[in-house]
């Protein structure tokens, strides 16, 4: 059975200036389709110009991050259907530079992660140009960090941060996640680093523990949570 | 100073002000029954300073209410350090110079008023 939902789209061109506005176009939907696929049904038939990203359509590649009925989300990931929704309104996410209709820089959130260093710091940097051997971890170690793991970088989160919208110095979530996700990691070395970076006025002291980073997470993943044991590990030094 | 050991001090000037701000509450109404009536001696504030102020006449009291000044002081000028970046969206060397000024007018001024009230100047 198709049923007919008004998707509310907003559309964006730097070359006009001014602050975007809202097209309304109406998407014939069938059981099982997303919001992506409503967005590229717009795309195909009823106006080419629209801008979205996207790549896998499986929730994997973290591209096609967008708000709906404001609620940061996955369009890939969100059944219209499941909305309940005869209007349905699809935004660029927040905290990030716009560069057309739904399609937003992503620039902030990887300079950020380069900023904390977010990578295996060793010492032997011989050994893993001419590896010899396996860095072995025990299952809790493992653990420790395995669900910081999950993060695909779709950068929902830091578009659901309160704190980054009012001071977009702040670290925001996923950087500072990752940041724990490296902290936390047995093999690191770069534990002292690390958390001198994070000991700044930008960084985890400025979370207010809103949640709404956790909140909207497609992948489980609970960046309020690293955030809080970042706190931890910095208070330790 | 680290930020974390502000963040350390922010926390503890909490459990402070909780501390103190209960013993200063405390004091505040369990005296009125010796006193006379809670009017006279609490909640009329134009009759505080002879009503309250000889409860205040303790040096114990008196330590406690200045381990709230000093904790509510510089709770309050970090609180409002990070408020106020929030609000302007960026950190400014000069509003945290205001607040370490007003920070600083504020524990004179409030020392100054204890000692007044504890008759010791
Ligand atoms: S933590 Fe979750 S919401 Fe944030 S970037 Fe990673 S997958 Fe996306
Ligand atoms: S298109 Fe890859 S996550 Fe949606």
């Amino acid at each position: 059975m198709v049923e007919r939902v008004k998707f509310r789209v907003f559309r964006y061109r730097p070359e006009d200036g001014g602050r975007g506005i809202y097209r309304e176009y109406e998407v014939p939907v069938k059981k099982g389709m997303t919001i992506l696929d409503g967005l590229i049904y717009i795309k195909e038939n009823l106006d080419p110009t629209l801008s979205v990203r996207y790549s896998c359509r499986m929730a994997i590649c973290g591209s096609c991050g967008v708000r709906v009925n404001a609620i940061e989300t996955l369009a890939c990931h969100t059944q219209i259907l499941e909305l309940r929704r005869r209007l349905i309104t699809v935004e660029p996410m927040r905290n990030y530079p716009l560069i057309k209709d739904l399609v937003t820089d992503m620039a902030p959130l990887f300079r950020k992660q380069k900023a904390l260093m977010t990578w295996l710091i060793r010492q032997d940097t011989e050994e893993q140009e001419n590896p010899t051997r396996q860095y072995l971890q025990s299952e809790e170690e493992l653990e420790r960090y395995l669900q910081f793991t999950y993060c695909i970088q779709c950068g929902l989160c830091y578009s659901a941060c309160p704190v980054v919208s009012t001071f977009p110095d702040f670290y925001g979530p996923q950087p500072l996640m990752k940041a724990y996700r490296y902290y936390a990691d047995s093999r690191d070395e770069g534990g002292v680093v690390r958390t001198r970076l994070v000991d700044r006025f930008e960084g985890v002291w400025r979370c207010h523990f809103a949640g709404s980073c956790s909140a909207v997470c497609p992948k489980g993943v609970d960046p309020a949570l690293a955030i809080q044991l970042l706190r931890r590990a910095a208070l330790k030094g | 100073m680290k930020e974390r050991d502000l963040m350390l001090l922010h926390y503890i000037t909490g459990i402070g002000i909780l501390v103190f701000g209960s013993i200063h509450i405390a004091t505040v109404f369990l005296t009125y029954p010796f006193q006379g009536t809670i009017w006279e001696t609490t909640l009329r504030f134009d009759s505080i300073p002879y009503a309250i102020l000889p409860v205040y006449r303790n040096a114990l009291l008196a330590a406690s209410l200045f381990g709230l000044l000093l904790c509510t002081t510089i709770h309050a000028m970090n609180g409002l350090r990070s408020i106020i970046a929030e609000l302007i969206g960026a950190r400014k060397r000069w509003v945290e110079t205001l607040l370490v000024a007003v920070g600083a007018f504020l524990l004179v001024y409030g020392t100054r008023t204890i000692l007044i009230a504890n008759a010791l100047v």
